[in-house]
């Protein structure tokens, strides 16, 4: 079982049309292996799609997608599901599996590795999640599942994980404590991409940020690059201010613009 | 120490040969099973006659089939994610029986014990071919589901003609019977045509597991877990087609096995769409096998056919689905 560690994933001129309607235009980005990627803009932007399309689940109708410099589609399905894990947006389990089985799930790409209750175990840690270890997903509340299914996604080993709002249905101390753990995995060589509302946490944790604005990449950069008061501005139509303390930042949305 | 859920597996797996040797003693003639067992395959007597050519491959026959349509109802509840789904809903079933029933219509069933089930196989094999082509390119569960139904429709109204036409009553009751299906008057020569069907759709349904283990996540996951394209779901459904095709064209249509069983080997493991495959076609296997014997044993006029008991024993089962929900279980 050979995996590679680094990964980065270039997207080339990404463009996606689904019934008619350009969900996506021209995308150019990469993500490179030590760097926590926040995909953020409002509803409808594409964050998603990106990231489906970043994931395998959908395929680009014009451009393409490289992993380590290699077009996805000479890659075969199995080997890019051992290279990238994604979280969807919503994932509702169809039986009522255990968490611990739920997790498991997400090492099926690496067949049935020897050590799998052990790496099942340390997921589950990692999301505070091992007190529900034996339970049934369908007794979990909102948030529970959701770190159940973080953890579903950390357990693999491959090096570009991709999350869409992770944080959504959490409490704030399992919020901080994913944004750390995304953190820590980034810190440790993998390529993190994920979607986020919270521009705050954006901010705090992320190296750089995408800003989607109905389909096109209006600005990517540092978070002090991206989230001036006048893009973000006119990208959420909010008039809003960032507080920079320390490195942290405050996100305040003031008025309707 | 066992758990719970894999001794009831056990049970289940030491029972299926304790009710092969039921099968084999149960009828209307006693047979010294010891005796004609001796006497071998090639043996004149009448007990060895009636234990190698009537009673074995009936019984297996039970076996063949319930494990066909138990492993077919759990490979289409995975495909689907809903515990409500049977294989029935693609037409495979209405696709063999359409067959089956045109060859009874014009009264050509006679001509070899082969021509019904072989044609019923390939009724089967073109149901489900149009359900996958009406259903079109990149199909959701749920459009699999739809074209299903309209396919349903259409062939349960041409065997609705084709009863309605019947040339005789002679024919009719032979369709209506064939409908219900029935494991009598079977022999090695079904035996013989449906095995290969079965195990090719049960090698392709194995070989499918861990795709139907990755859907009970959602298909954008399975799709990230590297289950994409039209490959997998394409052998769940040759899958389903073959094994429950086949099933159907030597048994007839016996219902509800296929959704019974999938829900009852659920919870024993641990809900995996993966093993529930062969511990549903152990259950279904068992269970037909036991239905069979009630069959045999029933005395009356008129034979009672298979399809009729596994009704009977699939109608409590909702009545205690619905039960159980009530309490506030999860279905």
């Amino acid at each position: 079982m050979t995996v590679e560690k680094h990964l980065e994933a270039s997207c080339l001129k990404l463009a996606l049309e689904r019934r008619h309607h350009r969900v996506l235009t021209d995308i150019s980005c990469s993500f490179k292996p030590f760097e926590l990627t926040a995909v953020v803009g409002p509803n409808g932007a594409g964050k998603s799609s990106l990231l489906q399309c970043l994931a395998g689940v959908l395929a680009p109708t014009v451009g393409h997608i490289e992993l380590n410099g290699e077009a996805v589609e000479q890659i075969s399905a199995a080997e890019r599901a051992r290279r990238s894990a994604y979280l969807p947006q919503s994932e509702t389990p169809a039986w009522s599996l255990s968490s611990a089985d739920l997790v498991a799930l997400g090492l099926l790409p690496w067949g049935r590795p020897a050590d799998r209750e052990r790496r099942v175990a340390a997921a589950l840690q990692l999301v505070d999640a091992q007190q529900f270890a034996h339970r049934p997903v369908t007794q979990l509340s909102g948030g529970e599942l959701r770190r159940v299914q973080l953890a579903r996604l950390l357990v693999g080993e491959a090096p570009l994980l991709i999350a869409d709002e992770p944080t959504a249905a959490l409490d704030i101390r399992h919020q901080l404590q994913l944004m750390q753990n995304f953190r820590r995995q980034a810190d440790a060589g993998k390529t993190v991409v994920l979607a986020l509302h919270d521009l705050s946490l954006a901010a705090r944790y992320c190296d750089r940020i995408l800003l989607l604005h109905d389909g096109h990449l209006r600005a990517q950069g540092t978070p002090e690059d991206v989230f001036t008061p006048a893009l973000v501005g006119d990208v959420y139509g909010v008039s809003c201010e960032f507080r920079w303390r320390d490195g942290v930042a405050d996100f305040v949305p003031l008025d309707l613009l | 120490m066992l758990k719970p859920g894999k001794f009831v597996l056990a049970m289940l797996f030491a029972a299926l040969p304790l009710a092969l040797i039921a099968a084999l003693v149960s009828g209307p003639v006693p047979v010294d099973l010891g005796a004609a067992l001796s006497q071998g395959w090639h043996s004149d007597s009448s007990d060895a006659v009636i234990l190698w050519q009537l009673r074995l491959p009936r019984a297996l026959l039970a076996i063949l089939v319930g494990a066909a349509l138990g492993m077919g109802g759990a490979a289409m509840q995975g495909m689907l994610r809903n515990p409500l789904a049977e294989p029935a809903l693609l037409g495979v079933s209405s696709g063999a029986a359409l067959a089956a029933i045109l060859l009874l219509y014009y009264g050509l069933a006679w001509l070899s014990g082969w021509l019904l089930p072989a044609l019923a196989i390939f009724g089967a094999f073109c149901a489900v071919a149009c359900v996958w082509m009406l259903a079109g390119r990149g199909a959701s569960a749920s459009r699999l589901v739809l074209a299903g139904v309209a396919i349903n429709a259409f062939l349960s109204a041409l065997m609705a003609l084709a009863l309605n036409y019947a040339p005789s009553m002679f024919a009719m009751q032979e369709i209506v019977f064939w409908l219900l299906g029935s494991l009598a008057n079977r022999g090695w020569d079904q035996l013989l045509l449906a095995v290969p069907f079965i195990l090719f759709g049960g090698v392709l349904l194995y070989c499918a597991r861990n795709y139907l283990r990755a859907l009970s996540l959602g298909e954008d996951s399975a799709a990230s877990l590297g289950f994409r394209g039209r490959r997998y779901p394409l052998m769940v459904l040759l899958g389903i087609a073959s094994a429950v095709g086949a099933a159907v064209a030597v048994a007839g249509t016996i219902g509800f096995v296929g959704l019974v069983v999938p829900h009852l080997m659920r919870p024993l493991v641990k809900q995996d769409p993966g093993r529930l495959l062969w511990s549903s076609a152990l259950a279904g296997a068992l269970l037909l096998l036991l239905a069979d014997i009630l069959v045999i044993n029933f005395v009356g006029a008129q034979e009672l056919r298979i399809g009729a008991v596994t009704a009977f024993i699939g109608a409590p089962f909702f009545f205690w689905l619905i039960v159980s929900a009530r309490r506030g279980q999860q279905l």
